[in-house]
C-alpha cells in the first residue's frame, strides 16, 4: 500500500509564521463580525494583524529558506514585496475609515476579506511551485472580486466586481493552461525543477515550452494590467470603492510582478532569450496605450487607471533585462509607486466625500484655494508619476531606465522617456485644475448645491456629503506622510535603494 | 482497445463541447457539457487516473452539473440577444479561436517531446490512486491544499457578502 510510506514534511513554523498570523488575524477578524459590540475593533484587529506580519517578516530579512518540501521560498524579494503589500493594506485600512462600503459589506466581512488578499499576496511572493503558485493568485483574487462589489449603493461598483471576476477567470485560466504546457514539458512543478527539466529534456526551444511562456505571460499580463490585456482596468478601478481601488493599484501589482519576476528568471531562466523580446514588446504597448489613453481622462481613478497601465509597462522593463539591477529597479519603483499612489488615491477619497462631484477632476478644481493640504499632496503625486526631478518617481524612471541601457535594451528606455514625456499632459492638467479655476470656473460648471449633478460612475447619494472630509486625520495623513516620503526618496533615496538592492540580490 | 475507446471518448468530448456553445436551449447546453465531461473523465481512466475520473464525475458530472441546471431552471430561458454587442465580435472571436488552434497544434506536433507518439509513459504500479494522491496533497503540496481550505473560507464569506447585499436591497426597496 503506498500510503503506508506516509512521510510528513517538515514545517518551519519560524519562516511560516507571518502566513500563519495572517491566517489567524483572518480567522479573528471574521469572528468579531459576528457580535455588535466587537464588530468596531474589525479594523484594529486588521491593523494589529498586519502589524504582526510585517515584524515576522523583517525577522527573516536576509534568510533565505526553502519551505515545505519546496512550496514556499523566503528571501529578501518575497519580504519586501510582502511588506509593500502590508503598507498598501494598512492605507486602505484607514482610507476605509468611514466608508460606505466598509458599512454594507459588514464591518468584519470586508477587513476579512481584505486581509485575505493580503494573505494570496504574501503566499504568492513566495511562491516557487506551480500549484501554489495558481492557490495563491486566486487566493489573491476572489476576494478582490468581492471587495470591487461591496459598495452596494453604486451601480458601477458591482459592474466593477463582475467585470474583474469575468476577465480575472479569464486570466487565471489562460495562466493555468500555460502552466500545464510547461509542467507536461518539463515534468515538474518546481521552479528549479522546470528549469532543470529544460535542460535535461533537451525542451530549450521547444514550441511547447515556448506556447506555455506566452500562455504564462499573458495570464500575469492580465493581472499586472499590461495592455493589450488592460481593458478592464479603467472600469474596474472607477468602479471599485476608492480605498479598494487604492490597494488594487499597487499591492496586486507587487505581488504579480514578484512571482512574474520569480517564475521567469527562476523556472524559465534557460529560455531567457526566447521571452525577453516578447515581454519587451508588451511593455513598449503598454507605455504606449496607458499614456495614451490617460489623456482626456475626466474621472481622476481612471486615469489613475490608465497611468497604472503605462507604469505596469515600465515596470516591465525590469523584468525584461532578466539582472540584478532589473529587479532592484523594479522592487524600488512598486515602493515608490506605492507612496505616489497613496497620496493621490487619500486626496480623491476626500475629495468624493467632501463634494458631490465623486472622481471627477471637477472635484479637485481650485483646491489650492480651498485646501492647500491636500493639493500638495496630489500635486507631489501628479509630478512623481510623472516622474519631475526631486520626486521617488524620477529617481524609479532613472533606475529603470539605466538598467535597461546596461542590458541592451535601451530602445525600450525611449520608449519609458517617451511615455513620460506624454503623461506630462494628463498629469499637469490635474495639477492645472488644483492651482487655477478657482469658484467662478467651478460655478459655471455645476450646478446648485444639493443638486444631483450627471456624472458617470458616481451617483451624488451613494457618497454621503461629508464637508470636513478634507480635514480628517485618516485621510489627511496618508496625504501628506505619503507625499512627504515621495519627496524624501526624491531628494535621499539611499535608504529605499538599499531595500531595493537586496531584494534583488536574492535572484541573481 | 485502447485506442477504440479513445477516440470514442475523443469524439465525445469534442462534440459535447460544440453541443455546448451550439445549443439554442440552455438545458441542452447544460446536457451537453455533462455529456462532455463523462467523455473527459474516461478520458482520464485511459491515462490510469482513476482518482481524477471518479473526482471528474462526482464532483462536475454531479455536483456542479445540478448547480447549472438549477440557475438555469431558475433563470430560465430568457430571449437572448440575437445581435452581436460589438460589430463583427463573432467573427473575431472565431478567427482568434482558430489561430490559438493552429499555434497549440503547431506546438504540439513539432515538440520534442519523446513520448508523444509512442503508447505513452509506463507509470508505476499506484500511479494516480487515491493513495498516492491523498500522499501528496500532505507531502508535497500540503501548503496549497492548506491553502485552498482558507481560499474556500475566503470564497464562502464573499458569498454570504454578496447575497447579504441582496437583501439590504430588498429591506431598502421595502422601506421606500
Amino acid at each position: 500500500m503506498s500510503g503506508a510510506g506516509f512521510a510528513a514534511p517538515h514545517v518551519d513554523y519560524a519562516a511560516t509564521a507571518p502566513i500563519i498570523a495572517l491566517t489567524v488575524g483572518l480567522v479573528v477578524i471574521l469572528m468579531s463580525g459576528v457580535f455588535e459590540t466587537t464588530k468596531r475593533w474589525a479594523p484594529g484587529l486588521a491593523v494589529m494583524t498586519l502589524a504582526a506580519t510585517a515584524g515576522l517578516l523583517l525577522w527573516h530579512w536576509n534568510d533565505q529558506i526553502d519551505l515545505i518540501a519546496g512550496a514556499l521560498r523566503v528571501d529578501n524579494l518575497a519580504i519586501s514585496i510582502s511588506l509593500i503589500a502590508i503598507v498598501s493594506a494598512f492605507s486602505t485600512i484607514l482610507l476605509s475609515i468611514r466608508e460606505r462600503a466598509a458599512e454594507e459589506a459588514g464591518q468584519g466581512e470586508y477587513y476579512a476579506l481584505l486581509i485575505g488578499s493580503v494573505l494570496g499576496m504574501v503566499l504568492l511572493s513566495e511562491a516557487e511551485n506551480l500549484v501554489t503558485f495558481f492557490v495563491a493568485i486566486e487566493t489573491l483574487s476572489i476576494p478582490l472580486y468581492i471587495l470591487c462589489a461591496t459598495n452596494l449603493r453604486r451601480e458601477g461598483s458591482l459592474e466593477s466586481g463582475l467585470k474583474y471576476l469575468i476577465v480575472g477567470s479569464l486570466g487565471s485560466a489562460t495562466l493555468l493552461y500555460g502552466m500545464a504546457f510547461i509542467y507536461g514539458g518539463t515534468g515538474s512543478t518546481d521552479f528549479a525543477g522546470i528549469a532543470h527539466g529544460i535542460q535535461a529534456n533537451g525542451m530549450l526551444h521547444d514550441p511547447l515550452i515556448l506556447i506555455g511562456i506566452a500562455l504564462a505571460a499573458v495570464g500575469l499580463a492580465f493581472k499586472t494590467s499590461i495592455a493589450p490585456f488592460h481593458q478592464w482596468t479603467p472600469d474596474v478601478y472607477q468602479g471599485a470603492p476608492t480605498p479598494i481601488t487604492n490597494f488594487m493599484a499597487v499591492a496586486t501589482k507587487a505581488a504579480a510582478f514578484a512571482v512574474f519576476v520569480r517564475f521567469f528568471v527562476v523556472a524559465l531562466g534557460p529560455e531567457t532569450g526566447d521571452w525577453q523580446l516578447g515581454l519587451a514588446i508588451l511593455a513598449a504597448i503598454s507605455i504606449v496605450v496607458g499614456n495614451v489613453g490617460a489623456i482626456g481622462q475626466d474621472s481622476l481613478k481612471r486615469l489613475l487607471g490608465y497611468s497604472g497601465v503605462a507604469q505596469a509597462g515600465y515596470m516591465l522593463g525590469g523584468i525584461v533585462v532578466a539582472s540584478e539591477k532589473g529587479l532592484s529597479s523594479l522592487v524600488f519603483y512598486l515602493a515608490a509607486y506605492l507612496f505616489m499612489n497613496l497620496a493621490a488615491f487619500a486626496v480623491i477619497v476626500a475629495r468624493e466625500r467632501e463634494t458631490p462631484y465623486g472622481d471627477d477632476i471637477r472635484g479637485v478644481r481650485g483646491l489650492m484655494a480651498e485646501r492647500p493640504s491636500l493639493a500638495w499632496p496630489l500635486t507631489i503625486s501628479m509630478l512623481a508619476l510623472a516622474g519631475l526631478p526631486a520626486t521617488a518617481g524620477f529617481i524609479g524612471k532613472l533606475y529603470l531606465i539605466e538598467a535597461l541601457v546596461e542590458g541592451s535594451y535601451t530602445w525600450l528606455a525611449v520608449f519609458i522617456a517617451v511615455g513620460t514625456m506624454i503623461s506630462l499632459a494628463y498629469y499637469l492638467r490635474v495639477v492645472a485644475a488644483m492651482w487655477m479655476g478657482g469658484e467662478e470656473t467651478a460655478a459655471g460648471t455645476s450646478a446648485a448645491p444639493g443638486a444631483t449633478p450627471v456624472i458617470s460612475g458616481a451617483s451624488p447619494e451613494a457618497d454621503p456629503v461629508d464637508p470636513e472630509a478634507g480635514r480628517r486625520w485618516y485621510l489627511l495623513a496618508p496625504a501628506v506622510i505619503a507625499a512627504g516620503i515621495t519627496v524624501f526618496l526624491g531628494v535621499i533615496p539611499q535608504p529605499l535603494v538599499d531595500f531595493a538592492t537586496h531584494a534583488g540580490s536574492s535572484l541573481f | 482497445m485502447e485506442a477504440v475507446i479513445f477516440f470514442i471518448a475523443a469524439i465525445g468530448a469534442v462534440g459535447g463541447a460544440i453541443g455546448v456553445v451550439a445549443a439554442r436551449n440552455p438545458f441542452y447546453s447544460v446536457l451537453a457539457l455533462i455529456a462532455h465531461l463523462f467523455s473527459l473523465a474516461v478520458l482520464f481512466l485511459l491515462l490510469t487516473s482513476a482518482f481524477v475520473a471518479a473526482a471528474q464525475v462526482v464532483v462536475y458530472a454531479g455536483a456542479v452539473m445540478v448547480l447549472y441546471v438549477f440557475v438555469v431552471a431558475y433563470v430560465g430561458s430568457a430571449q437572448e440577444a440575437k445581435w452581436d454587442p460589438v460589430p463583427g465580435q463573432r467573427l473575431f472571436a472565431g478567427l482568434l479561436a482558430f489561430f490559438l488552434f493552429v499555434e497549440i497544434s503547431a506546438a504540439v506536433l513539432s515538440s520534442g517531446l519523446r513520448a508523444l507518439s509512442t503508447h505513452g509513459p509506463d507509470v508505476p504500479a499506484g500511479f494516480g490512486d487515491p493513495a498516492a494522491i491523498g500522499n501528496l496533497l500532505l507531502e508535497k503540496f500540503l501548503v496549497p491544499f492548506e491553502a485552498s481550505s482558507v481560499l474556500l473560507l475566503i470564497a464562502a464569506v464573499g458569498a454570504i457578502v454578496l447575497a447579504g447585499r441582496k437583501r439590504q436591497g430588498e429591506a431598502l426597496g421595502a422601506s421606500k
